[in-house]
């Protein structure tokens, strides 16, 4: 890797900070506070599939192991038990086995929120709401997405839709395995969470926020759960994603407010790093320990902050927007 | 050789349902749900029809050492096109259908890069533009100053273009071998 200077970017970058501070001011005049937070931390939230970038603080002759967070979820829910309310993170986030490539960094900026006694269509209404704001404060006109209204749509109509897989094939591991086989995906040594996604990237994703406003899909498996509240099929979780041209914006839970299942599904999530040969690092008890004290049912949504800045500039890459890349 | 798709790059060949590929874009993408994809736009060699396909980064591809060597054009027949290596004086035939519209513009003696894999040549490669002489238009009418006008000019190969009027006969143009399209004038 070397480090690439781009002052050709200015342009973009100039647009990226017009972003930043519309964000900044939709979030604060809504009541959100703004938080600062460690990006280094000795625990962390187990997520499968996500590989974590690992270091050492040293002194004397102590060592301990410290972790580049991967998102800001952590610190933030541990906030809002301890009452603080509304708040949001904007700044880094490290995902590590993330090569460069023109919507993945390994080292990218992080917009988080949450919402006090909301599920996940508040944030919803919130989200665009904010978009519609940041076009407003940007004053982008003729643009090729209206932030006037969602097209929603839920997972299992998509899956129908887009890829002719009916709902019993989408939630039975089996028929959907041999559903995927008939339509030509490698199969053999492969899991069902890794063939659900080959196939939503392959042949749903470049459907979605391609009519002229972005695309809110939603109710995703509860293999997709990760820290979302299941819906009461007990089949779907309550998380959504949005998605502008094709391109996946953010990912939005009603949080999972149940300590017990939060801490079996830690346990499911480590066991599959052990599987994956993922870096182990320590889990985050405190997080549960800030559940058995209460988190208020409480919504939240994750947003790559540079994905969202290309929609409003003529950038097609996250390194366009950058005046200095690491490549 | 075998490799996970994670580790495919643009302009690499690969085996992928029985049919030879070549990689024209390979980007990483890790939707956070299941294993990490690798989005691909590969290029069937042979139809030169363009798929986009996402490998799971894990999964095993079959990426091929095809070689493109620079061959002179012999000859062709109603069939098959004949090229031979000038290093090793080894002739290659391709069959027509394989090569495509790209027949028509070329010029017997010329050079062309052709693929092999395992001494077999699999197609040409294909190039954006081919210069070649006008032999055969009509003289433009003086005064005629739409620029979108076309006509009609025949290339020394002898199929016809579609020409703005300023082209005249004896003027090198360049076209489209894939499309057949004018290009622009050229000097020799």
């Amino acid at each position: 890797m070397e480090i690439k200077t781009n002052v050709g970017n200015l342009k973009n970058y100039q647009i990226y900070l017009k972003v930043e501070s519309a964000v900044n001011e939709y979030l604060q005049k809504k009541g959100y506070l703004k938080v600062d937070l460690p990006v280094l931390s000795p625990s962390l939230i187990p997520e499968s599939y996500l590989e974590v970038f690992e270091t050492e603080f040293r002194f004397l002759d102590k060592k301990e192991k410290l972790y580049l967070t991967p998102s800001p979820e952590l610190f933030l829910k541990r906030l809002i038990v301890h009452g603080i309310g509304d708040c949001y993170f904007l700044g880094k986030s490290f995902r590590n086995s993330d090569p460069s490539a023109s919507l993945h960094s390994p080292e990218f900026t992080m917009l988080e929120f949450y919402k006090v006694g909301a599920n996940y269509m508040n944030i919803a209404d919130e989200v665009l709401e904010m978009l519609k704001f940041i076009s407003q404060k940007l004053k982008i006109q003729n643009h090729k997405v209206s932030f006037e209204k969602w097209e929603k749509i839920s997972v299992a109509e998509a899956f129908k839709k887009f890829a002719g897989i009916k709902e019993q094939e989408l939630f039975n591991h089996k028929l959907f395995v041999k559903k995927a086989e008939e339509k030509g995906y490698r199969t053999t040594g492969f899991s069902y969470e890794d063939l659900w996604s080959q196939i939503y990237v392959q042949e749903i994703e470049k459907h979605l926020g391609e009519n002229g406003c972005p695309t809110l899909i939603y109710d995703y498996p509860k293999e997709f759960a990760a820290l979302a509240k299941l819906n009461s099929d007990k089949k779907t979780a309550q998380r959504f994603e949005f998605y502008i041209n094709g391109i996946e914006l953010g990912d939005c839970y009603t949080e999972l407010t149940n300590w017990q299942e939060q801490e079996e599904r830690f346990n499911e999530a480590q066991k599959e790093r052990r599987k994956n040969k993922k870096i182990i690092h320590k889990i985050d008890s405190g997080f549960i320990d800030a559940l058995k004290y209460g988190l208020p049912d409480c919504a939240g949504i994750a947003i790559g902050f540079e994905r969202l800045a290309l929609i409003f500039s003529k950038a097609k890459s996250i390194k366009e927007l950058k005046l200095i890349n690491i490549v | 050789m075998k490799t996970n798709a994670g580790n495919l790059k643009k302009g690499e060949f690969i085996s992928y349902q029985g049919d030879i590929w070549q990689v024209q874009k390979a980007d990483f993408y890790s939707p956070g749900k299941g294993s990490a994809l690798m989005k691909t736009r590969i290029k069937n060699i042979i139809s030169a029809k363009n798929i986009d396909y996402a490998f799971k980064s894990n999964e095993a591809v079959d990426v091929l050492d095809v070689t493109s060597v620079e061959m002179q054009y012999l000859y062709k027949d109603t069939e098959n096109i004949y090229f031979m290596d000038e290093r090793s004086y080894n002739q290659y035939t391709l069959p027509i259908d394989v090569v495509g519209k790209a027949v028509n513009f070329m010029k017997e003696g010329n050079k062309y890069y052709i693929y092999l894999f395992d001494d077999k040549p699999l197609t040409m490669r294909p190039s954006l533009s081919v210069k070649l002489k006008v032999i055969e238009t009509e003289d433009s009418i003086k005064g005629d100053t739409v620029s979108s006008a076309k006509k009609q000019a025949k290339v020394e190969t002898g199929v016809t273009v579609m020409v703005p009027l300023f082209v005249k006969v004896g003027d090198l143009i360049t076209v489209n071998p894939e499309t057949g399209e004018y290009g622009e004038r050229v000097k020799s």
